[in-house]
């Protein structure tokens, strides 16, 4: 089983981006952004043949409208990943919530491939792209900066995802194409429908935001090892 | 929320889940991760475990190195025990008989006490008990850390037959400069560091050295408590390998250090906001950690004393001169090292100056010890020669009561005196051995030069050259010294730590917080008494000391030809060979006019000033021959430089149409019947041209072997070192020197800025902080005034010469005008019995207000 990792990772690409929201938009912005990013580092399942090729299966999209935000965004249509961001999305809201510190947290997606390694290590992680969300919640007095936070908010998500096109067509690093073996290290292939790379969503309220002790005693074994 | 679905779906229906009919037609090919070498986690990690796995020349080499370490800490355990425990001394030493049947010989199995006898005196001594139990773990941990180690190293194996595609037997013949290039190349294709395409030499560099540039640049600002000045001993550095070890746990890696992990500072170190709680929670760590030194003392204290004994005794024994010989010391070691300088790069260089530095430390052999050295070596030597005799005689005479161990005694004495009676053949000639020693050292204090006679400059020099002897001493005391430092000295200097930590860390891109010294960048860091006057936009806080940062970047960008510097290293790089060549080609001329026949009169040459650097490029064993250079007709100032310049200018490319495969031969075999200055040269001459031409073109990259290249940038830093020492020492030139070598702690150096010497005593700590309010002032206008001096008239000297007193922004000051002879300052005690905190506090509201 993968540990999770601090959230400043040496080898690694990371892009923050962060939007002030309403409460009751948070879920619908992060799920506009989640969703945007997982379109694009979604493929179709692959389908291997003899002589180490394979094909890959199609992708359908979906346009969701959003309810509190002048938005919409399209989304691989694909209900179970749709259901898993939905819960991961759905914590952070809750964890907001009841944090009661005034509504600052950060929302990361993070795609990582596996390595295997020798005997007495377990599996590694390693991420290789974290895309931080930070989230401002704000709070509105009246109905008409209600109604121009919903607008602000849906043009601040269309750059968003003009942005987050941007990085993604600079062509940088990405894992290579797996051969059939070792497809489970570079890709979520439990999935039915779609095949996108492997991702985990982890979220921080500010308070927490400092590493934990086992992130710190685990760094402590590994320093005196490393000696 | 309302979805509508558009009309791109997902083919549901589709059998094979491809596009109907087309199964054959999309179809693709798995590149596969071949290599498991892209995308490497922990890159430091990595490139150090490179570094040292070519550093201990291969797999198997450092397996058996660490295998044999780890016997010989258990031999040595065992040994101790079993001769404090199971040895009986009366037998050993006669003063018992034993009673043999069947012969009267004593032999060592007799001196062994029996096993349960052994084992109950153990069992008995609660203090053994306890050093084994404390090896013990220690043993185990050491074996962990093997195990682990071999592991990782066994992936580093394969990098290097898989990726690198050298073999294991190969690696001791490769240069590191080979395997680094080996390493950009394979990135093009494995991608082991994903935010780059490419990556740089300077990339792995700061990767490797990212806290030991840390260190260096903390030594350079003299930031680390390591000089004291002692009411008996004076000005004294003490810094050992414990003393590093806590700085660098401080610092980097322990539990609550600076660093979040091995590539970045913690975020709350990189905001000014609240230092002051930073460096209160910093100073309380040190403390802590300085208490738990003071605990495990005696343990180390023990452990040291095992150690030194059975690692040096067998060496004295051998060869008694060895505590007499010399060697770096470790702050030399940080005070002599580049920014971005590998180990073995400062080894090989130290170790070319070794000698000219124990002949130059030769020439200060007090008279008065040579003559009683000499007396007290003749009449033991008459004893020792009788006893020979008579041995020689009659071998009866050994068994005699203490008459083998006077001999020894004897003996020892002999070669003791020896090394204090110097050499009958050795010239006196200080200055021209320090000019050499810099050739390879390259970095010296302003004031040594022209001093080099002088016994203060010997003094200092030997902080960095120390006896043997005294460093074993000092390592000794270390574990009872180490924790009082820590706790009285480093202490007090941690706002100046965070604020440095804060000031002078920069994020690469790719490489994650590097000490922004490290970037070598001359306009950040640039000296203007450093020929980078004009370029440099630094303040004095953010100045390297001692050239560091010019002379570091003309090291790493002789040393790594490849490397692309950035735009304004680069304009000064070609700005200072431009310089030299022009000078070299006006000085040459001169030279050749007044000796034509230089080339052809190899007795008289080394009467000629060149025959320095001649004999300096022909390394230090002709160093013997050297005289006082000829100075009559030129003139004594220029000399210096015009040896400098003159010798670049030979060794650098006259034509550049001189093609490679024509100079090289010649670089391997000198004519028989040349001179060894000419071959001097030409091996030199032809080297840099093969490297010149090799950084021009890239089609000679395959033919040279970075062994030759390595070589020969030695040779041409060393000259560049010479150089820009000398270009330094003539633009200083009437000014009030800028003693670095001296610069004291803070405390005192501020002192010397208050004219209230006794006020600034009982604020210590308010001295210490940066930018106090009164200070600032002098301080900007000063250098401002420099700066706009330095943009008008870069060589000119009289700017610096009327710099008032400045305190640099972080509480860094130079004393001037107080010369090298330093009042006594007052003993720490004194200080530190003050409440310091509270000053500390009222200072730093004055300076937030500043702010």
């Amino acid at each position: 089983m993968c540990v999770d990792i601090s959230y400043t990772i040496m080898n690694c690409r990371s892009e923050v981006l962060e939007v002030s929201v309403e409460g009751r938009q948070v879920d619908e912005a992060m799920l506009a952004v989640l969703h945007t990013i997982l379109l694009h580092r979604s493929t179709g399942k692959f389908h291997y043949k003899k002589e180490g090729t394979y094909s890959i299966g199609t992708v359908g999209t979906q346009d969701v409208d959003c309810d509190f935000i002048d938005f919409t965004f399209v989304r691989v249509s694909s209900d179970e990943l749709d259901r898993v961001i939905r819960k991961a999305v759905a914590e952070f809201k809750d964890a907001l919530g009841n944090s009661g510190s005034d509504g600052m947290g950060q929302i990361s997606l993070e795609f990582y491939q596996k390595k295997k390694s020798r005997w007495p290590f377990s599996d590694e992680c390693i991420p290789w792209e974290v895309w931080s969300i930070k989230v401002n919640v704000v709070n509105l007095a009246n109905e008409q900066e209600r109604q121009i936070c919903r607008e602000k908010v849906g043009e601040k998500l269309g750059e968003k995802v003009i942005n987050i096109v941007e990085v993604i067509n600079r062509h940088d690093y990405l894992p290579k194409m797996p051969t059939q073996s070792e497809v489970d290290n570079v890709f979520d292939t439990s999935l039915k429908d779609v095949q996108p790379y492997l991702y985990k969503i982890t979220y921080q309220i500010t308070d927490s935001l400092g590493t934990s002790v086992s992130t710190t005693m685990r760094r402590l074994i590994k320093d005196t090892l490393a000696l | 929320m309302a979805h509508f679905d558009t009309e791109y779906q997902r083919l549901e229906a589709s059998y094979s889940d491809s596009p109907p009919g087309e199964e054959n037609l999309l179809v693709h090919v798995p590149e596969g991760s071949k290599s498991p070498w892209h995308h490497i986690e922990n890159l430091d990690l990595f490139f150090q475990r490179v570094y040292n796995l070519h550093q201990k020349n291969g797999f198997t080499c450092m397996l058996l190195g660490e295998i044999f370490e780890l016997v010989q800490l258990v031999f040595v355990v065992a040994f101790t025990v079993f001769l404090a425990n199971c040895v009986d001394y009366d037998i050993l030493f006669a003063n018992k008989f034993v009673n043999h049947t069947d012969s009267s010989k004593v032999t060592l199995p007799d001196a062994f006490l029996p096993v349960d006898v052994c084992s109950a005196r153990i069992h008995d001594n609660v203090f053994v008990i306890f050093i084994l139990i404390i090896s013990g773990v220690f043993w185990l941990h050491r074996l962990v850390k093997f195990i682990y180690n071999i592991c990782c190293y066994w992936e580093i194996r394969s990098f290097y037959i898989n990726a690198l595609k050298m073999t294991m037997a190969d690696i001791p013949y490769f240069t590191w400069q080979e395997v680094q290039a080996r390493i950009i190349e394979i990135q093009k294709e494995h991608q082991i560091c994903i935010h780059k395409k490419e990556l740089t030499e300077l990339d792995i560099y700061h990767r490797i050295l990212r806290f030991k540039n840390y260190m260096v640049a903390m030594v350079n600002k003299s930031l680390l408590p390591v000089r004291f000045c002692l009411p008996l001993l004076g000005n004294t550095v003490f810094y050992t390998r414990g003393l590093k070890y806590n700085f660098e746990l401080i610092f980097f890696w322990g539990p609550g250090s600076l660093f979040e992990n091995e590539w970045s500072l913690k975020p709350e170190y990189k905001r000014g906001g609240n230092r002051l709680e930073l460096a209160d929670r910093l100073s309380s760590r040190i403390l802590w950690i300085g208490i738990a030194n003071l605990l495990l003392c005696p343990v180390i204290l023990i452990w040291q004393i095992l150690y030194a004994f059975f690692s040096y005794t067998e060496v004295i024994k051998r060869e008694p001169g060895s505590l007499g010989a010399r060697c770096w010391s470790l702050y030399g070691r940080f005070y002599l090292r580049h920014f971005n300088e590998l180990d073995h790069e400062l080894m090989s260089r130290l170790s070319k100056g070794y000698k000219a530095s124990s002949k130059y430390m030769n020439c200060f052999m007090s008279p008065l010890l040579t003559v009683v050295a000499k007396n007290v070596a003749f009449f033991a030597g008459s004893i020792l020669a009788v006893l020979i005799a008579l041995t020689i005689y009659d071998e009866d005479v050994l068994a005699v009561e203490h008459v083998l161990s006077s001999i020894t005694l004897l003996g020892v004495c002999i070669t003791i005196c020896r090394s204090f009676i110097p050499d009958k053949h050795m010239v006196y000639c200080p200055e021209q051995l320090l000019k050499v020693i810099l050739a390879h050292i390259h970095y010296m204090p302003d004031h040594w030069q022209g001093n080099a006679h002088r016994y203060e400059t010997r003094d200092e020099f030997a902080q960095l050259f120390q006896y043997k002897a005294v460093f074993i001493l000092e390592e000794l005391l270390s574990p009872v010294i180490t924790p009082f430092i820590l706790i009285f000295c480093l202490r007090r200097k941690s706002l100046e730590i965070i604020d440095f930590f804060r000031n002078f860390t920069v994020d690469v891109v790719g490489v994650g917080d590097t000490c922004s010294f490290a970037q070598m960048d001359v306009r950040q860091h640039g000296h203007p008494a450093w020929m980078s006057a004009g370029k440099t936009e630094a303040s004095i806080y953010q100045q390297a000391e001692d050239g560091k940062t010019e002379l570091s970047l003309m090291h790493f960008a002789i040393t790594n030809p490849h490397w692309q510097p950035p735009r304004e290293s680069t304009h000064f790089i070609s700005l200072l060979k431009e310089k030299v060549h022009r000078e070299a080609a006006a000085v040459q001329q001169g030279v050749i006019a007044e000796n034509p026949a230089f080339t052809s009169t190899h007795s008289q040459s080394d009467s000629e000033p060149r025959s320095l650097i001649a004999n300096l490029l022909m390394g230090p064993p002709s160093l013997a021959s050297l005289h006082l250079g000829r100075e009559g007709s030129i003139n004594p100032v220029s000399i210096g430089v015009s040896e400098g310049a003159s010798a670049l200018h030979s060794i650098s490319p006259v034509s550049t149409s001189l093609h490679l495969r024509g100079s090289y031969p010649s670089a391997r075999l000198p004519r028989p019947d040349h001179p060894a200055v000419v071959a001097g040269r030409a091996m030199t001459g032809s080297g840099t041209d093969a490297r010149t031409i090799s950084s021009g073109s890239s089609a000679w990259e395959g033919q040279l072997t970075s062994m030759i290249l390595s070589e020969y940038a030695s040779t041409e830093m060393s000259i560049h070192a010479l150089y820009m020492h000398e270009m330094h020492k003539q633009q200083s030139r009437g000014e009030v020197s800028r003693h670095t070598w001296h610069r004291q702690e803070s405390d005192e150096s501020s002192e010397s800025v208050n004219e209230d010497i006794e006020a600034a005593r009982n604020f210590p700590r308010s001295s210490t902080f940066p930018t106090t309010s009164h200070q600032e002032g002098p301080a900007q206008q000063s250098s401002s005034q420099r700066r706009y001096g330095g943009a008008s008239d870069p060589v000119s000297g009289s700017f610096r010469a009327q710099r008032t007193p400045r305190m640099p922004m972080g509480g860094w000051s130079e004393e001037n005008q107080m010369g090298r002879h330093h009042d006594p300052v007052p003993e720490e005690g004194s200080e530190d019995e003050l409440p310091p905190q509270i000053h500390k506090v009222q200072h730093a509201s004055v300076n937030m207000k500043q702010w």
